[in-house]
């Protein structure tokens, strides 16, 4: 199955340009085709045979208790793993023998995303599984989910690209029923292929790094020989990915001599500008690669051409620090 | 005394009496009704079941062929069993004809497509996440069938209801089969033909009275099981 015409608009949504394997998160606006694509690939729609395990983004709970609806399809060993990850999905043993009907909207999504995690199949296909908890869990969701998804093929939706970068490695963006762009995460932000691409990116730096220290929601990324001072959560140790937006940099050419309030200060050397209508991409080299995003009178009052040394400064609270 | 004053006073004595003629009725219709019914229903929910969730060709003449079957005359059913269970038909060695037994194939025909179309329908009346759900958990048809009986219960026990309502107010295919004997193939309904046909009102009356009770207690205890929790 190649493509899905709907009945009703003849509208297209299409499977075609898409590459699974690895972990793929599929971002775009509402109505692009998100949810109709997973389901294509999980064969939920159209004539396909059902594929992998998927995680609806309504989840439905058959009658009967939670403890049922948990191990619905599941051998033993895995009802075994759906215990597992119910309990690390804050959820609370007592409710097992509850009708499944009881539950509120985000229980009965933590229950099927732990069933259908538990599943052994692969590709494991996910419809915005974050909604299900409240922000400040969501970075120990992420953790679960990526440790129940493993070594498997997955395919993520998600309205967050932050979130979405906790769980997935590649990125496809998702416009009008077709895959716009395609490829690694960072590659995506950097480069979007278009307007539309870009609009719905909003961040467009994304670092990977070694998260260092951690204070109070403050963290410390370390990338090579440079640090990037986020906020967000993680452990030291841990892998962490650092996202910010283009807009949030600022360009100080020769230095900055004043301390100010941004705790980040990286000098570099400028690699590429590229006209943006009104506004200048500035490509800077600061030992990893950092879009800036500046008007054209700022860009041609500060001189700023290829090759040229700059230094960058970024607020700590404009870069978010996830954990891996 | 007036005409229907005395068919009331005939049918009232008859069902006082409770005589072995009707008895004999009343034990017949309920062996082959009760029989027929769940055959039919052990074949036709299953199948509508698996017309509904199932992905496999012929599904739609399938389900056309459910809705003729729910539409057929029960009369026409009766000759075409006739013709095939015939002396010197193509199953004339079998001996049914004029046996209960013919007369319980003959209403699992009815009964089956009854209770396949309910089921089929209420099936797909489940919310659109339902049966995605079933879909997405990668289920045995057996499996699966099974939780969308127990998520659709009001709609496969009203299958049940339609489909034993199909077979207890049935005359046309019994009487063609079964012939309407006395003692071996007469049942309520063709009770009532006979006996009007002769005049004795009073005593068919009695008959569809019983009918009646039947059906309600029948009913009562579908209602029960409808409703649990």
């Amino acid at each position: 199955m190649s493509h899905w015409r709907y009945p009703a608009d003849g509208s297209i949504v299409e499977v075609d340009g898409l590459s699974l394997g690895g972990r793929l998160g599929v971002i775009g606006p509402n109505g692009a085709g998100k949810t109709t694509l997973l389901r294509l690939i999980a064969g939920t729609l159209g004539d396909g045979e059902p594929a992998g395990t998927y995680l609806p983004q309504r989840p439905h709970m058959f009658r009967g208790s939670v403890r049922l609806n948990l191990s619905i399809g599941l051998a033993t060993e895995e009802v075994h793993r759906a215990m597992q990850l119910f309990d690390r999905f804050g959820l609370d043993r007592e409710m097992l023998d509850a009708p499944a009907v009881s539950l509120s909207g985000g229980e009965r999504q933590r229950v099927a995303l732990a069933r259908a995690l538990a599943r052994p199949a692969s590709p494991v296909l996910l419809d915005e599984p974050l909604t299900a908890f409240a922000a400040a869990d969501r970075p120990e969701a992420c953790r679960v989910i990526s440790e129940g998804i493993g070594e498997r093929d997955a395919v993520i939706i998600a309205h967050d690209l932050v979130e979405l970068a906790m769980l997935a490695d590649r990125l496809a963006v998702l416009i009008d029923g077709r895959v716009r762009q395609s490829g690694a995460l960072a590659e995506v932000l950097a480069g979007p292929a278009d307007q539309d691409v870009a609009s719905l990116m909003g961040v467009s730096n994304v670092v990977d790094g070694t998260v260092m220290t951690t204070d109070d929601g403050l963290l410390e990324l370390a990338v090579g020989a440079r640090a990037v001072l986020g906020m967000g959560s993680g452990a030291p140790g841990d892998r962490g990915r650092a996202l910010f937006a283009a807009e949030s940099v600022a360009v100080h050419p020769g230095g900055v001599d004043e301390e100010g309030s941004p705790r980040n200060h990286w000098p570099g050397i400028i690699t590429d500008l590229r006209d943006r209508g009104r506004l200048v991409e500035v490509f800077v080299d600061v030992g990893f690669p950092v879009i800036a995003l500046v008007t054209r009178g700022s860009a041609d009052a500060l001189g700023l051409a290829s090759g040229e040394s700059v230094e960058l400064s970024v607020k700590a609270t404009a870069i978010r620090i996830v954990g891996m | 005394m007036s005409f229907l004053g005395d068919v009331l006073r005939e049918a009232f004595s008859a069902l006082v009496g409770f005589g072995p003629e009707l008895r004999e009725v009343v034990g017949l219709t309920l062996v082959v009704s009760s029989l027929s019914t769940t055959i039919g229903c052990l074949l036709g929910i299953p199948l509508g079941v698996a017309v509904a969730l199932g992905r496999f060709p012929g599904r739609a003449a399938l389900r056309v062929l459910i809705g003729i079957g729910m539409g057929i005359p029960p009369v026409l059913v009766g000759l075409v069993l006739l013709l095939l269970l015939w002396r010197t038909g193509p199953f004339g060695g079998l001996g049914l004809t004029f046996t209960p037994a013919a007369m319980v194939v003959a209403q699992v025909v009815l009964a089956t497509p009854v209770a396949a179309g309910v089921t089929l329908g209420s099936v797909e009346a489940l919310p659109e996440t339902a049966r995605e759900q079933l879909a997405a958990l990668g289920l045995s048809f057996p499996q699966a069938s099974r939780l969308a009986i127990l998520e659709s219960r009001a709609g496969v026990v009203s299958a049940v209801v339609a489909a034993f309502g199909r077979v207890i107010a049935e005359v046309g295919a019994v009487l063609v089969v079964g012939g309407n004997i006395l003692g071996e193939t007469r049942v309520l309904t063709t009770l009532i033909v006979q006996e009007s046909r002769q005049g004795r009102f009073g005593f068919a009356l009695a008959a569809g009275f019983v009918l009646l009770v039947i059906s309600l207690v029948a009913n009562v205890g579908f209602d029960r099981l409808r409703r649990r929790p």
